[in-house]
């Protein structure tokens, strides 16, 4: 186990720089989830700590020694890929047991070491069998396993759960969640899936355009987020943006921070009123049962559209009419670059 | 409609009889130890002729045409495999085109550039079964590159990586993971250049010196007319037994093909 830091570290392919210049601590034992949009380097980044791509600029020191030229097997971690990369010609066990045997692991050692990955996994009826012959939550399972034997000082997961189907990444998201709290190894966790990162993550670093758009906890991020991109990546439904003036009618008695352009409100921070507030037909109902989503075009204005989040009944149909108000207490206010401004009246 | 049916028949029963005869006339002859060259049924059945075709010179012959097709295949197989990976796998400018360029020599008849390759045998003293194995290594390179590429190419590289995370040393990540996914490719490979090397004539003519060192393809030539008359049962075995490992590479591909072919590596 052992920590991990990263210094003003750079990546550049040719003339393109991927990774701007990206700091952070990661203390031994943390869960720490890279989440971002497609193409903002998470994998990128990733791979240079696992010592796949160089280090175009920076350090990566893991424990404390400097990381940037040493091998990839020489830097104590484990990876686990977003195709699992089984090996097809080998059995779950060979697949398991190929890391330790290239590093000279006595026979019985490895035995006992596959015998208790494959006990802490349930894959146990499935040793002798071959990757083809298993699920995809199988094989997922295989590519953990074969990471957990190797006992490395951190775990990396390149979008590990993506090729998996909604019901399944749910269950494997908590066994993830799980191996970590048994084995409490330091953990890195690539996704797009903000869900995944919100359950997962100790801390979320959010990358954008290949800078670190924030670092915090799950709701730190949720109820402070540093910019309107935080704002509007973090959270179960995309957050709304009203301008000053919708803002104004949403929020009749608050006043708004100097230099506020947007204000960010989320769907399920919108309440709904008689009369006043803003006011739109409903476009589309998404009934979820426990509650509904409900896609509001407002009247002729630049932003047209909000979603209102509500577990009341009788809220409305298609084509209704309705009123919303914004919760005061939890707005988000952003300058003209996408900054947060400090909202007094937010809890 | 019953006539149409019947012409029909005749036809293809005709063509039936062009078709086999040759075949019925080479075994009826190579089992027929008084063989006189006619097709007939064999007056007395015996294996003498299979027996002196594997005794003596003959089966010097087919120790040689073993020598060079297995050399050849194997030389090829190393060589191509080396250098398929590395075009497989290195961001290579233009690999591409050199690749297809290659393919295009390959073109080429091989008698074209005879001249040139005789010469440097000669020069560096390979005018005998290894400079034969050699040149047609030469010859069989650039084929054997292209289809082991395609092969490589169909390795998901992330396989690569995990054994190298791992600890995996290159020459061990090839060992262990891409020769073994890559085992049809290579089977194909190894006997299509065995077949090609084994019926090759043109090389040997020109690079065998001594009638010791004679292939199977160039005994045959030189056993017509051999001692005033013409051996029919001899040839006859001897040229089943050269046609043999032809029939052998057939059955093993085929059962590589349904085997290997399809389905490396694997996926969500």
């Amino acid at each position: 186990m052992a920590d991990l830091a990263l210094h003003s570290v750079e990546k550049t392919f040719g003339a393109l720089k991927v990774i701007k210049g990206i700091d952070l601590d990661i203390r031994n034992g943390e869960f720490i989830v890279f989440v971002g949009p497609s193409g903002c380097g998470k994998s990128t980044l990733l791979r240079m700590i696992a010592g796949l791509e160089n280090v175009s600029g920076g350090t990566v020191e893991i424990g404390g020694k400097v990381m940037n030229n040493t091998p990839a097997p020489q830097r104590g971690i484990a990876m686990v890929f977003q195709s699992y990369a089984l090996y097809p010609h080998m059995s779950v066990r060979e697949n398991m047991s190929f890391g330790l045997e290239l590093s000279k692991t006595p026979k019985a050692k490895i035995q006992e070491r596959v015998d208790i990955a494959a006990g802490i996994l349930q894959l146990e009826p499935y040793l002798d069998r071959s990757p083809r012959e298993l699920s995809g939550g199988q094989r997922q399972r295989v590519a953990i396993g074969r990471a957990i034997v190797r006992e490395p000082e951190v775990f990396l997961f390149d979008e590990p759960l993506s090729n998996l189907d909604a019901a399944l990444r749910g269950q494997t998201r908590v066994e993830i969640a799980r191996l970590h709290a048994r084995l409490g190894t330091t953990m890195i966790y690539v996704t797009h899936d903000q869900v995944e990162a919100m359950t997962l993550a100790d801390r979320i670093v959010v990358l954008n355009g290949g800078e670190v758009a924030q670092i915090g906890t799950p709701l730190e991020l949720y109820r402070n987020p540093a910019n309107a991109f935080v704002a509007g990546f973090i959270g179960g439904q995309q957050m709304n943006f009203l301008t000053p003036e919708q803002a104004a009618r949403a929020l009749p008695d608050t006043a708004l921070p100097d230099g506020t352009e947007t204000v960010g409100v989320r769907p399920e921070h919108l309440q709904q009123v008689t009369g006043g507030g803003i006011e739109g037909t409903i476009d589309v109902v998404e009934e979820f049962g426990e509650y509904a989503l409900y896609h509001i075009t407002l009247d002729g204005d630049a932003l047209p559209s909000v979603t209102f989040k509500s577990s009341a009944t009788g809220v409305g149909a298609m084509g209704d009419r309705i009123h919303l108000r914004a919760d005061p207490q939890h707005i988000h206010a952003f300058d003209a670059g996408g900054l947060a401004l400090s909202v007094p009246t937010r809890h | 409609m019953m006539n149409k049916s019947r012409t029909l028949n005749i036809a293809l029963a005709f063509m039936a009889v062009i078709w086999v005869s040759p075949f019925a006339w080479l075994l009826s002859t190579a089992v027929d130890p008084i063989a006189t060259g006619q097709l007939r049924f064999p007056k007395e059945l015996g294996l003498n002729n299979f027996a002196q075709a594997l005794t003596g010179e003959s089966l010097l012959q087919l120790w040689n045409s073993l020598f060079i097709a297995g050399g050849t295949a194997t030389l090829t197989l190393v060589v191509a495999s080396g250098s398929a990976y590395a075009l497989s796998r290195l961001k290579i400018p233009g690999r591409n085109a050199f690749l297809w360029s290659l393919v295009l020599l390959r073109m080429l008849p091989p008698t074209g550039i005879l001249v040139p390759i005789y010469f440097a045998a000669q020069s560096v003293g390979l005018l005998n079964n290894v400079g034969i194995i050699v040149a047609l290594t030469v010859l069989n390179l650039p084929f054997a590159m292209l289809l082991l590429k395609n092969f490589f190419d169909t390795v998901p590289v992330e396989l690569e990586e995990a054994a190298h995370v791992e600890g995996a040393s290159l020459a061990t990540i090839l060992r262990r993971v891409v020769l073994p996914m890559s085992k049809a490719g290579l089977a194909v490979v190894w006997f299509f250049t065995f077949t090609s090397a084994w019926n090759e004539f043109l090389f040997p003519l020109l690079f065998s010196r001594t009638e010791d060192a004679f292939p199977m393809s160039m005994g045959l030539y030189s056993a017509f007319g051999r001692n005033g008359s013409i051996q029919y049962g001899f040839l006859a075995a001897f040229s089943i037994i050269y046609a043999t490992p032809a029939v052998a590479v057939y059955f093993l591909l085929r059962r590589n093909m349904n085997t290997g072919f399809a389905g490396v590596g694997v996926k969500g």
